[in-house]
């Protein structure tokens, strides 16, 4: 601890919670990534990586065969990913069968087609999947035009999505347009976790969260907020750089690539809207943002259950006069 | 001392019940001893036959009689008659002449107890589940035995012991490997004793920590030696307090034994399917709030309970791994030695968990229960099983899988009355309601596979579509649990084809769906 006084004076409590209370809601993953440099091959073609590289590394050097979407991997920031969920960057190894690219280690003599029916099966099945659930209303979404799904889609040449996409008004979840910087459209999240990752592993703000599980999960709050102005944001737009459609995007850009068309817009695309009773205010903090508390019980209890005497198993039975 | 063990006594008398006929068997054990005699009882664990609970085994110098569901006037006179000297057989169920002292239940020449091999088994519903006395009078616990140096590690690849169970980090597929792993790994290893089963027919582990927790411990013990770990962990369901306070007993009553320092913890994890996988454990031993599975490779053995190195294996492995450090002869299918144990559950009258050497036949198991109503097919392997017409299937994992089968230890009988399209469409909404959240093969994939099945109702079996899903799901989702969803789908799909197309063209053969 520094003895500068004048450090001392100007040192308030910080306002970011520490890192132990943060919590996410996401597993302890390990690093993902080989050991060591490898040499492998890339369908057919000879690939060196670098230590910490995955196959999605060595796919990323060639010109490969197949299209290797890997719609959920981030490699701009060391802190965030491969979260490895989306499965759209299968590719087949001689060694492991069918593996995804982003998250499995690159080690030496491997040797990977990206093209195998399997993977390519794979990836395609997986990028209908996800379509499936996401409001794919492209026209009146605020990342029209940048946007990682749209872009897979378009590489992957997808026309007809197998399990069509979702359209059915009743099923969309209320956008939340509650807070004057970021807009929430989860319709269009495809739990890639990025955001999360952001502002607790990044930011260290520990405000988002993964909740639920099954049809159910989602991007929630740490707090238990039911809103992002709820929330204890600090408006830092981190998520909404990161994200990769248009679930997270900010205030300022939510019409931007919309068609020009009057009142065919964002807010109208979805069923309902959370959060406009709010007053947008200049304000970068929400009214929640010291008032940090969490509702993060864990769910599972070390025993302090003692053996107990009826069962009369320990005790009992052996040495009776 | 006097006679320690119960297994020492030449006069006694045992009340076996498992968590199920709890609170019958305590009454009768303590009828049992309402006379006044100099005979030994005890109240025991579940044998692993529940049909025939509470049942009560008279011993007296080398021969016992069993009395199944015996009543509280029966136990009574049953104790009382011992007392004066002789062995009641009258109305029992079967009487079997044996060693005196034996340690291991002595099994009668017919009926439901002479199913299979009782090897570890042996001790359950005879041996009192928290001595250490009566443990150890079957063989020496394993644990002192073991050292720092690869031996005992080396005895189990020599011996090409494989996993049981999904909650083991082996699965089903040789483990040396994951003692190698933690060995080499960096970190403080951690052991872990997976018993998180909430699937209500696979009741294997659940039997062995409630019957004889030992097998499982002393074992566990061993392996923390053998690749230097700090502490164990057994890992149970919250809902499984039986279970949790005879470990903590017999993991005390162990350590004064043996003195040895390796701490041993409980913890209880949410009484959920999806929290039994080995990933998903050691979210919940960590205390996180949310449980969805851990990424990998790495897997749990390098990157386990906070990052340490963690051997994960369920009770039943361990009981096995007892067997090999013991220098038993494994015996059974060469690809995978030892016994399997297997729940026979399904349209029973009461469920029976029987052990069968690897190198039997899953047709083995059906004289351990009544069935109730004919049998058209079995799902083997759990609530993510595979169909099947026959049980003429090796015990052994490799021939289960060849069967595409699962290998969790269960054989659910189904009745004639059992739609499979139904069945089908039960397993793929519970994969859709209970997964963890995380990858999109299993999040939505079960979805679609909900949503294809419902298609078959109304006229439409995509199946070229479904087995493309399947496939998917199968090979891409993240964690065993969606790998694992995909088989029940699967394999009715090729077993029973026609009910499908027939449910397509709207009749339902097994009368069972009701369209409306
Ligand atoms: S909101 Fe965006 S960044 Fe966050 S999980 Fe959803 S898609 Fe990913
Ligand atoms: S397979 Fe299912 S349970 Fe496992 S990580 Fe994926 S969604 Fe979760
Ligand atoms: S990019 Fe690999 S799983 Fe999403």
């Amino acid at each position: 601890m520094s003895t500068d006084p004048i450090w001392e004076n100007s040192h308030t409590e910080p306002d970011v919670p520490l890192a132990e209370d943060i919590a996410p809601g996401t597993a302890n993953d390990p690093v993902a990534g080989a050991s060591e440099a490898a040499t492998l091959t890339v369908d057919g073609q000879q690939v060196a990586t670098q230590a910490g590289a995955t196959l999605l590394d060595a796919c990323e050097a060639v010109s490969t065969d197949g299209e290797v979407l890997a719609l959920c991997s981030y490699d701009d920031e060391e802190l965030i990913g491969p979260r490895s969920e989306c499965r759209t960057c299968m590719v087949e190894t001689e060694e492991h069968g069918v593996v995804p690219s982003c998250s499995f280690p690159a080690e030496d003599g491997m040797s990977v087609s990206t093209d195998a029916a399997a993977a390519s099966e794979a990836r395609d099945v997986n990028l209908d999947l996800l379509l499936s659930d996401h409001n794919l209303l492209c026209t009146t979404c605020g990342a029209n035009g940048r946007c990682d799904l749209q872009d897979v889609s378009i590489q992957n040449e997808v026309v007809e999505p197998r399990y069509g996409v979702m359209h059915d008004r009743s099923e969309l979840e209320p956008l939340d347009d509650s807070s004057p910087f970021i807009q929430i459209d989860r319709n269009k999240c495809i739990l890639c976790n990025r955001c999360v990752e952001a502002c607790n592993d990044v930011q260290v703000e520990g405000v988002l969260r993964m909740e639920g599980s099954g049809e159910d999960t989602r991007i929630g709050f740490q707090s238990g907020a039911e809103t992002m102005m709820d929330s204890t944001c600090v408006s830092c737009g981190h998520c909404a750089t990161v994200c990769p459609t248009g679930a997270l995007v900010e205030q300022g850009l939510v019409d931007a690539t919309t068609l020009p068309i009057p009142g065919f817009t964002h807010k109208n695309s979805a069923e309902g809207i959370v959060g406009e009773d709010y007053e947008h205010q200049p304000g970068q903090m929400t009214p929640m943002k010291r008032e940090l508390d969490t509702q993060n019980e864990p769910r599972a209890s070390a025993s302090t259950v003692e053996g107990d005497a009826t069962d009369g198993t320990a005790t009992e039975g052996e040495d009776r006069p | 001392m006097e006679r320690e063990a119960i297994t020492e006594g030449t006069t006694t008398v045992r009340v076996a019940a498992g968590s199920a006929n709890r609170p019958r068997g305590e009454e009768l054990f303590r009828a049992a001893r309402e006379p006044e005699s100099s005979v030994a009882s005890a109240a025991v664990g579940s044998t692993g036959i529940e049909g025939l609970e509470p049942l009560v085994a008279a011993t007296l110098d080398g021969e016992t009689a069993f009395f199944a569901r015996c009543s509280t006037d029966r136990v009574r006179s049953v104790a009382a008659a011992l007392g004066d000297g002789t062995l009641p057989t009258d109305g029992a169920t079967a009487v079997v002449e044996h060693e005196p002292r034996v340690a291991t239940l002595p099994t009668p020449e017919d009926g439901p107890l002479a199913v299979g091999d009782r090897v570890v088994l042996g001790g359950c519903g005879w041996r009192r589940p928290t001595s250490v006395d009566d443990y150890q009078a079957v063989r020496s616990p394993v644990a002192p035995s073991v050292d720092r140096s690869r031996e005992a590690t080396a005895r189990i690849d020599e011996a090409g012991l494989r996993g049981r169970g999904r909650g083991d980090v082996a699965a089903d597929a040789p483990v040396v490997e994951h003692w190698e792993a933690v060995a080499a790994a960096d970190g403080d290893p951690i052991v872990v004793v997976n018993a998180n089963e909430a699937d209500p027919r696979a009741a294997a582990d659940r039997l062995l920590l409630e019957s004889d927790p030992l097998v499982a411990l002393d074992p566990a013990l061993a392996a923390a030696v053998a690749l230097d770990a700090t502490d164990i962990v057994v890992y149970v369901n919250e809902t499984e307090t039986l279970a949790h306070r005879r470990v903590r007993a017999a993991a005390d009553a162990l350590a004064d034994e043996l003195r040895m320092d390796v701490p041993i913890r409980i913890v209880a994890g949410p009484d959920e399917y999806k929290t039994g996988e080995p990933t998903m454990a050691l979210e919940a031993i960590e205390g996180n709030h949310r449980i969805e599975a851990r990424r990998g490779p790495p897997g749990p053995s390098e990157h386990g309970v906070d990052g340490r190195p963690t051997l994960v294996h369920t009770p039943r492995t361990f009981a096995q791994v007892g067997r090999v450090l013991a220098g038993e002869d494994m015996t059974g299918a060469s690809s995978d030695p030892g016994t399997r144990l297997f729940t026979v559950a399904g349209d029973v009258d009461a469920p029976a968990t029987v052990e069968l050497s690897t190198g039997a036949t899953l047709d083995a198991a059906l004289p351990a229960v009544e069935t109730v109503e004919g049998r058209k097919a079995a799902c083997v392997g759990g609530v993510f099983g595979g169909l099947t017409r026959s049980l003429d299937v090796p015990a052994s994992a490799p021939g289960l899988e060849s069967a595409r089968l699962g290998t969790n230890g269960v054989v659910e009988l189904l009745g004639e009355s059992t739609c499979m399209v139904a069945l089908a469409g039960s397993r793929a909404t519970f994969a859709r309601e209970e997964n963890c959240g995380r990858c999109v093969p299993c999040r939505e994939g079960s979805t679609q596979l909900v949503g294809l099945l419902r298609d078959v109702y109304d006229g439409e079996f995509a199946d070229g579509m479904l087995r493309e899903l399947l496939r998917v799901v199968r090979e891409t989702s993240l964690c065993e649990f969606g790998r694992d969803a995909a088989r029940p789908v699967t394999t009715a799909m090729e077993a029973f084809e026609t009910e499908f197309t027939a449910h397509a063209a709207g009749r339902c053969p097994a009368g069972t769906c009701n369209r409306s």
